[in-house]
């Protein structure tokens, strides 16, 4: 990737901006246009992370008379593939349903080929931090606990009760060296190392003393040497904390909490901590991106619009832990809307993150093995 | 002798042409694959940036390769995990020889009964994907360190597992050697077929006892066949990903393609794919290893101008007992997993095993909302996109399987026949390396290759040809180690025959070379076809809408926790492949009743 990329990104950049301040009331002018070209688009392709775009893109083609075909894609996957084909010329996929926006900002953002776009609905309803880039929902991961060993209260005070030997060899969490998101998150402890230090301090009545260069890694370091159970899938690991008559159940950390739609179905006992200090867990946008040479460039932004409104939020909202930045978006039953979250738990610094999560992943790396 | 031996090879014969033109194809889609690869371990990537002080995107570096090896954390990043994975590999492929080549030895050279059932059956584990035998393992081995139920051992014994048998080499070890014996069974027992029973019973009369048979007489003959089977579950070890992770990680034990994946994710290439580069030195390595040992030795011919059909040992006394033990060897790992998962599949809410709870839902229901997982997907056998895909999967094994055969033949024969000159080397080891490149790698460089026209070469972005490709140099070795097994097993002297009366090439491959060895062939095929079925990670960055495949499509009911609808799935395809095989050894006359295909 050399200057030329760079130029266009910055270009991309800039027109994205330039987008952005022409303000709504051209955005209603050119909406008739789009949709206008969107029917004679015809089918529209989309890869995506998360397997409900297929159920939220039959629901739009059944609206629209505009088919779409969704790709599911594992993170990486995705970013690779999109990148590739890009990179070679190739502008099959017109839109981008993606995780981990650091890395796919990196590939995909940064070198152009993929821009954002703020349809009217997003443009008139959503914070401005919820545009660019423009999110399709965020997913919340949280600590868990087995609700049989603890009735009355929520055992968590400090994430780094977690290091402590109560807890020894009985928190699980999935492998952070294969989950890109976690990598981001971790970052944020990195970064935010005085507070999660100051935590400590709260909780144990001492300063921390490191071994690490900040209190971020030398949690990753501590909570390691304390016996984690590495896992591969936050299925397993909401099943494990809620199975009902255990002895000596474990806890569940950075699990996707949308897991706890099966709490009913599986008569788990699981609860999410909401006191733990100082954050409940992360949550992290999924981005939904244009590409910048889409062949069906309207039909992609009536989709994103689409996306955007609480129909089109339908499928993703039948579980907690999704939330859509749509200020109408009713929090599923016994959930609390995004805004309680965002004010309970950190999420990540993208340019902190992109720098930092190489250090992250090797400190990880480093102590996974007993 | 030696003249018209030569004869056969002088000038511009089909062979010859053959192998200079698979040498050119080989050598772009391995030779390029392979550089590309390489070159990726010496460049910056974007977010490997932060970490290379003063780097730019794109410039060369060292720095991968002194992390990796010379770092202060190289034994945490790599030997420690390098150790892992070859205990891991060099336990599992021993113990798969062990099983696949026993139950081989029972099938093809014993009076065992039911071989018909055993020989079939055989080659279940390896259809099913390998986390099937790992979460078997799990559930009935688990102890409360990962929580949740019980273990089915210890809910019957009351004695809690010991962490080291529950997690870790250990079971990692074991549920490997359980998916990839039957890489053995069958191409040892390719192998023992045609070995002539005169030889046995020229030293059984000579006083030799049964053991002394065994260890001088079959186990050299059939030395190439385990040497290949070695060599092709050894390599596949190397790259495995999905089983050491899960066993693992509880016991955080960790092996090299776990530094590939992490490294893949994290958006570290340059890092990831160095740990492939590690693995296919070491499948080189094991390659070059074969060749010495091998490449050597000549006297393998076994089937020569003389008709001698092999006599079978008498168990005697131990036939049934030895029955039973198979039994319920494939009881414990095919029928148990198997059931589990069709239990699975007829679980309305899953988890709770109750005769209320019995649907059909799963298979023949209609989209719905409301009933059990709410999942609005029509049942399996009703849902037209899992059919579709499953079709294209048939298609592809199929298609796959068929010209990796043909080529496995062809590829095989000029390696045996031009033995000892360069094309033939060059044809063997080249033909393999594929085979060593972990298939998360081969795939994403495959997708930049063939995603623009190159020289005579158009874009094969997209296309059904690209996937076909792609599994034909993949699973190409397979074919050619069965091909080169069976080739060096016919005497040339068959060939001499037919060349002094005229014979053509053609009709010495049509008429000799692929009829009596065509069940080592088919099982050459086999095992391609069986692949494909189950190929996810090197199609999953080449499939499109229209060419979506039985594994990529239930990708979308994993991550759900669906998993009535990918349990059906890998079900339907262990019936389809189990029903296609049989079929076709009758068609082809290479029936079990004879031994076995192979």
């Amino acid at each position: 990737m050399g200057i030329k990329t760079r130029i266009r990104a910055w270009l991309a950049a800039g027109l994205t901006i330039g987008l952005l301040a022409t303000g709504s009331s051209a955005f209603a002018e050119d909406w008739a246009q789009v949709e206008a070209g969107a029917k004679e688009e015809g089918a529209l392709l989309v890869y995506s992370t998360t397997s409900r775009t297929a159920k939220a893109a039959e629901n739009f083609s059944a609206q629209t008379g505009i088919a779409v075909e969704v790709v599911r894609l594992g993170e990486q996957d995705l970013i690779q593939r999109a990148y590739q084909e890009a990179a070679s010329g190739v502008n099959d996929v017109d839109m981008i349903v993606v995780e981990d926006w650091v890395a796919a900002r990196e590939l995909l953002s940064n070198t152009g080929y993929f821009v954002n776009y703020v349809p009217p609905t997003a443009e008139k309803l959503f914070a401005e931090r919820h545009k660019n880039p423009l999110v399709l929902g965020f997913i919340n991961r949280v600590f868990g606990y087995n609700t049989d060993k603890h009735p009355d209260a929520d055992p968590l005070v400090s994430v780094w009760d977690l290091t402590t030997e109560e807890y020894k060899g009985r928190v699980m969490i999935r492998d952070v060296a294969i989950t890109g998101e976690h990598q981001n998150a971790l970052t944020e402890w990195v970064r935010r190392s005085d507070e999660l230090a100051a935590a400590y301090e709260k909780r144990f009545g001492k300063p921390l003393e490191m071994t690490e260069a900040n209190a971020g890694l030398e949690f990753i370091k501590r909570f390691l040497q304390n016996d984690a159970i590495i896992m591969t899938s936050d299925t397993k690991i909401t099943e494990a904390v809620g199975a009902p008559g255990q002895d000596n159940p474990p806890y569940g950390m950075f699990y996707v909490y949308s897991k706890h739609r099966d709490v009913p179905l599986q008569d788990l006992r699981v609860k999410e901590s909401r006191q733990i200090d100082p954050t409940l867990g992360y949550y992290y946008p999924i981005v939904l991106q244009l590409s910048a040479n889409a062949k069906h460039p309207n039909a992609a932004k009536m989709f994103m619009e689409y996306l955007g409104t609480l129909e089109g939020f339908a499928p993703w909202g039948d579980s907690p832990g999704v939330y859509s930045p749509n200020p109408n978006q009713v929090p599923f039953e016994g959930d609390m809307p995004l805004a309680w979250w965002e004010d309970h738990m950190w999420s990540y610094d993208l340019d902190f993150a992109a720098a930092n999560r190489g250090l992250v992943l090797d400190t990880w790396l480093k102590y996974a093995q007993r | 002798m030696r003249t018209l031996y030569s004869r056969i090879y002088l000038g511009l014969t089909p062979q010859r042409v053959l192998s200079i033109l698979f040498l050119i194809v080989l050598a772009y889609l391995v030779i390029v694959p392979l550089f590309l690869m390489l070159r990726e371990t010496f460049v910056v990537h974007p977010l490997e940036r932060f970490q290379i002080p003063g780097s730019q995107v794109g410039d060369l570096t060292w720095a991968h390769w002194q992390r990796n090896f010379f770092s202060e954390n190289a034994y945490a990043f790599f030997y420690r995990p390098l150790l892992n994975t070859l205990k891991i590999a060099i336990g599992f492929s021993l113990l798969a020889l062990l099983i696949g080549g026993t139950l081989a030895w029972l099938v093809v050279r014993t009076d065992l009964p039911m071989k018909g059932l055993i020989a079939n059956a055989a080659i279940i584990p390896y259809i099913m994907p390998s986390w099937t035998l790992a979460l078997a393992w799990i559930t009935l081995f688990k102890n409360q360190r990962i929580g949740g139920d019980q273990g089915i051992f210890t809910a019957l014994t009351g004695v809690a597992t010991p962490d080291w048998f529950a997690y870790g080499l250990i079971p990692i070890t074991i549920t490997l050697a359980l998916h990839y014996f039957p890489f053995g069974f069958m191409l040892i027992g390719g192998a023992l077929r045609n070995i002539d029973a005169q030889l046995e019973e020229s030293a059984e009369l000579l006083g030799a006892s049964r053991f002394t048979i065994l260890r001088r007489i079959v186990a050299p003959l059939v030395l190439p066949a385990i040497f290949s089977t070695f060599l092709l579950t050894f390599s596949r070890g190397l790259g495995t990903f999905g089983t050491p992770a899960f066993l693992g990680g509880p016991v955080r034990e960790f092996v090299l393609s776990t530094s590939l994946y992490a490294n893949l994710i994290g958006q570290r290439p340059g890092i990831g794919y160095l740990a492939a580069v590690v693995m296919i030195v070491l499948g080189v390595l094991v390659l070059y290893m074969d060749h010495k040992i091998i490449g050597t030795r000549r006297s393998f011919v076994t089937i020569s101008g003389k008709g001698a059909r092999a006599g079978l040992v008498a168990l005697g006394q131990w036939r049934w007992p030895v029955a039973a033990l198979v039994l319920g060897f494939i009881l414990a790992v095919i029928v148990v997993p198997l059931c589990a998962l069709v239990i699975d599949t007829v679980m309305l809410r899953p988890g709770i095993y109750s005769w209320d709870n019995f649907t059909l839902h799963y298979w023949i229901g209609d989209a719905s909302l409301t009933v059990g997982l709410g999942t609005g997907e029509p049942g399996i056998l009703r849902n037209s996109q899992l059919m579709s895909a499953l079709g294209n999967t048939m298609m592809l094994a199929v298609v796959v399987a068929l010209i990796t055969g043909i080529l496995g033949v062809l590829v095989g024969y000029a390696i045996v026949r031009m033995r000892g000159t360069w094309v033939s080397q060059a044809l063997d080891q080249m033909s393999f390396l594929p085979y060593l490149m972990p298939s998360i790698a081969l795939g994403a460089i495959f997708l930049a290759m063939f995603a623009v026209p190159r020289g005579p070469i158009p874009s094969l972005h997209g296309t059904f040809t690209l996937l076909v490709i792609v599994c034909t140099v993949s699973y190409l070795p397979y074919a050619v180690k069965a091909g080169v097994s069976a080739i060096r097993q016919v005497g040339p002297e068959l060939e001499e025959a037919a060349v002094m009366v005229g014979a053509s090439w053609w009709t010495r491959m049509r008429r000799i070379l692929i009829p009596v060895q065509k069940s080592t062939y088919f099982s050459g095929m086999l095992l391609p076809f069986i692949s494909v079925t189950r190929e996810l990670s090197l199609l999953i960055l080449l499939v499109t809408p229209a060419t979506q495949l039985a594994t990529t499509i239930t990708l979308r009911y994993t991550d759900r926790g669906w998993y009535p609808y990918t349990n059906g799935m890998v079900l339907l395809l262990v019936v389809i492949v189990v029903s296609s095989t049989i079929l076709s050894r009758r068609l082809m006359g290479t029936s079990i009743a004879k031994g076995l295909g192979g």
